[in-house]
């Protein structure tokens, strides 16, 4: 209710690794410690591509199947002046972040929903658990029978394995709030939008981008796949393509970018989740209290 | 190319009711005038070039046709797509589209694909070993583990023929499952005796120094069909016309990519990323542009000793 102004307050007791913002004088030792690990990082990086270069003139592994690094990174520039490549990325981004949002909006709308009727969510436990388990790529005979092989059956796998892991977030978060808030929400007179407003949501805002996180990792893969197996277009369709030619560089290369992507969105999602919690932290920690 | 698809053939016929219900597709059938949206489903590999080139060469457009190519990897898509209708027509290869045919799935043949070049030194598919195998013909590989890129299908069939006809006992080879691209690397780090595969996976085996030891497509039947274009029973009912517009284009487009390899070879660089060298050294399929109703009777005939089918498949139905 309160929390929009209290940040500053609660920061020094909620956030002790959270340090970025904090008073300079306190970050100045963590500062003289993290370009190690950012080195470390890069050195691995490094030894990888290291690694990735050598591998190839061993015994081990054939360069005709595993080009050495070099080769690979050559691909991947001339990949960036094809102006077919980056409609193939927009078309993988589009179904990524189309299929994220709705998987996002219906659990957060639902899993509130749910959550918060006891009678709903006794109903809908045993059907949950069943459907989410399934697979999404098993999925695939039925999302090219309804829609053939173009972006919405990327959807439909992208939305049905994204949404269960924002959905089941939430529905903890939900489940987490504290009982005496609650009760003194209702105590104050608070109306059920208000008290889903005030008390549910911030409670359940650490599950729900915990949610959205794990859920823009999953909704990546399933747009990948789905390409490469539907042959929806897209990036996993450039890879199949890639592969049926015997153009090893160029595969590796799509798998190289498929990678980075990855690591963009998890920095993204993080980021976002690392703003969202500090604010939240404080807040409950005055609730609690 | 090529999988069997049993599951998803089966799926698909069980879900067919369901599919039909929605949508579009079926539109205005009205006169050639019109221009009639066609979608395709095909597989990016060398044997689908004819269409392609056909489009280029506008042999679609001038009969009415807006030609769209989904590609589908390895085929999985393809047959559902083509039942439910969200492709009017689709490429497939000939087992499995008997396959299909003995489940009752409606699918019709239309026009041809590709055949084998019946040139028993130069063929667009072959059985490879390692340039040090002591497998020397067809008959050695009796016994030894040969992959195929589905089981009970062309491959296995079509192998064990031409074992079978160079005096070996083709009963206990044991057939894999592998990927076409997979199967150079697979030979040469013997994790196979033999693999069954074709272009460009067949040139760049070679190039690694791969041998062949057998014409599968060539000891099955001369000039075999290997694969062809087909539609649903459904479509073929409704709008006879358009199938016959469609077999018109293609007939011209396959004669025209017989006729023009050089073509061919370009209008690859369009849709496939293969190695220039790779596809300089290719052998090409054929693309006569009528089907070779004899060579799918002794598949059938084959496919049915081997048990890759459970009933004999109607080839009266089946073929236009």
């Amino acid at each position: 209710m309160t929390a929009v102004d209290n940040t500053p307050v609660g920061a020094g007791s909620a956030g002790p690794d959270r340090g970025t913002s904090a008073p300079s004088h306190r970050a100045a030792p963590t500062r003289r410690r993290r370009p190690p690990t950012a080195l470390l990082g890069v050195a691995g990086l490094v030894g990888l591509l290291v690694l990735v270069q050598i591998l190839p003139s061993t015994p081990l592994v054939s360069s005709r199947y595993l080009p050495p690094a070099t080769e690979i990174l050559a691909a991947l520039v001339e990949l960036l002046g094809d102006g077919a490549f980056w409609s193939a990325l927009g078309d993988t981004l589009t179904g990524w972040a189309i299929g994220l949002a709705v998987a996002v909006t219906a659990g957060i709308v639902l899993g509130v929903l749910i959550g918060s009727v006891p009678a709903l969510r006794a109903v809908t436990a045993s059907t949950i658990e069943f459907l989410r388990p399934i697979p999404s790529v098993a999925l695939i005979p039925l999302a090219v029978l309804l829609y053939g092989t173009g972006l919405e059956s990327t959807l439909l796998l992208v939305v049905y394995a994204a949404f269960w892991q924002v959905l089941v977030q939430v529905l903890y978060g939900v489940q987490d709030v504290d009982p005496v808030a609650d009760e003194t929400a209702r105590s104050y007179g608070l109306g059920r939008w208000a008290r889903i407003r005030h008390v549910i949501w911030p409670t359940s805002l650490p599950y729900v981008m915990t949610g959205v996180r794990l859920a823009a990792a999953v909704a990546l893969v399933l747009a990948i796949t789905a390409e490469l197996v539907i042959g929806a277009p897209g990036l996993g369709n450039r890879i199949a393509v890639a592969q049926t030619s015997g153009a090893v560089d160029l595969m590796y290369a799509l798998v190289v970018v498929t990678g980075l992507l990855g690591v963009g969105i998890n920095l993204i999602a993080r980021a976002v989740e690392r703003r969202a919690l500090s604010w939240h932290q404080s807040m409950r920690g005055e609730v609690i209290v | 190319m090529r999988r069997p698809l049993v599951a998803l053939t089966l799926a698909a016929a069980l879900l067919v009711t369901a599919a039909c219900g929605s949508d579009s597709s079926t539109d205005e059938a009205g006169g050639t005038d019109d221009v009639t949206d066609v979608t395709v489903g095909i597989i990016p590999i060398v044997d689908v070039a004819p269409i392609y080139l056909g489009e280029e060469k506008g042999f679609f457009a001038k009969r009415g046709i807006n030609l769209t190519m989904e590609s589908g990897q390895g085929g999985a898509a393809i047959v559902p797509g083509v039942v439910s209708e969200q492709f009017q027509f689709g490429f497939s290869n000939v087992t499995s589209l008997l396959t299909a045919q003995t489940r009752d799935v409606p699918v019709q043949i239309v026009a041809n694909g590709v055949a084998s070049t019946g040139n028993p030194d130069a063929d667009f598919g072959g059985v490879v070993v390692r340039e040090d195998s002591p497998i020397q013909t067809a008959a050695d590989l009796a016994g030894k583990k040969v992959a195929v890129n589905t089981l009970k299908n062309i491959g296995d069939t079509s192998v064990r023929e031409s074992v079978r006809k160079a005096g070996g006992n083709p009963d206990d080879i044991e057939f894999v499952e592998m990927a076409f691209p997979q199967m150079p690397a697979a030979v040469e780090n013997g994790d196979v005796d033999a693999a069954w595969m074709v272009e460009p996976s067949l040139a760049i085996a070679k190039d690694a120094g791969g041998r062949v030891v057998a014409w599968n497509f060539v000891d099955t039947a001369p000039n075999l069909t290997v694969a062809v274009y087909f539609t649903s029973t459904k479509l073929a009912q409704e709008n006879p016309e358009l199938v016959e517009r469609f077999q018109e284009a293609m007939a011209e487009s396959l004669s025209y990519a017989n006729a023009h390899p050089d073509e061919v070879r370009t209008v690859l660089r369009s849709y496939t990323d293969i190695d220039q060298a790779i596809l300089d050294a290719m052998t090409l399929p054929l693309w006569p542009a009528e089907i070779n109703r004899a060579s799918i009777e002794r598949v059938a005939e084959l496919g049915l000793a081997d048990g890759v089918f459970e009933s004999e498949p109607d080839l009266d139905a089946l073929l236009p």
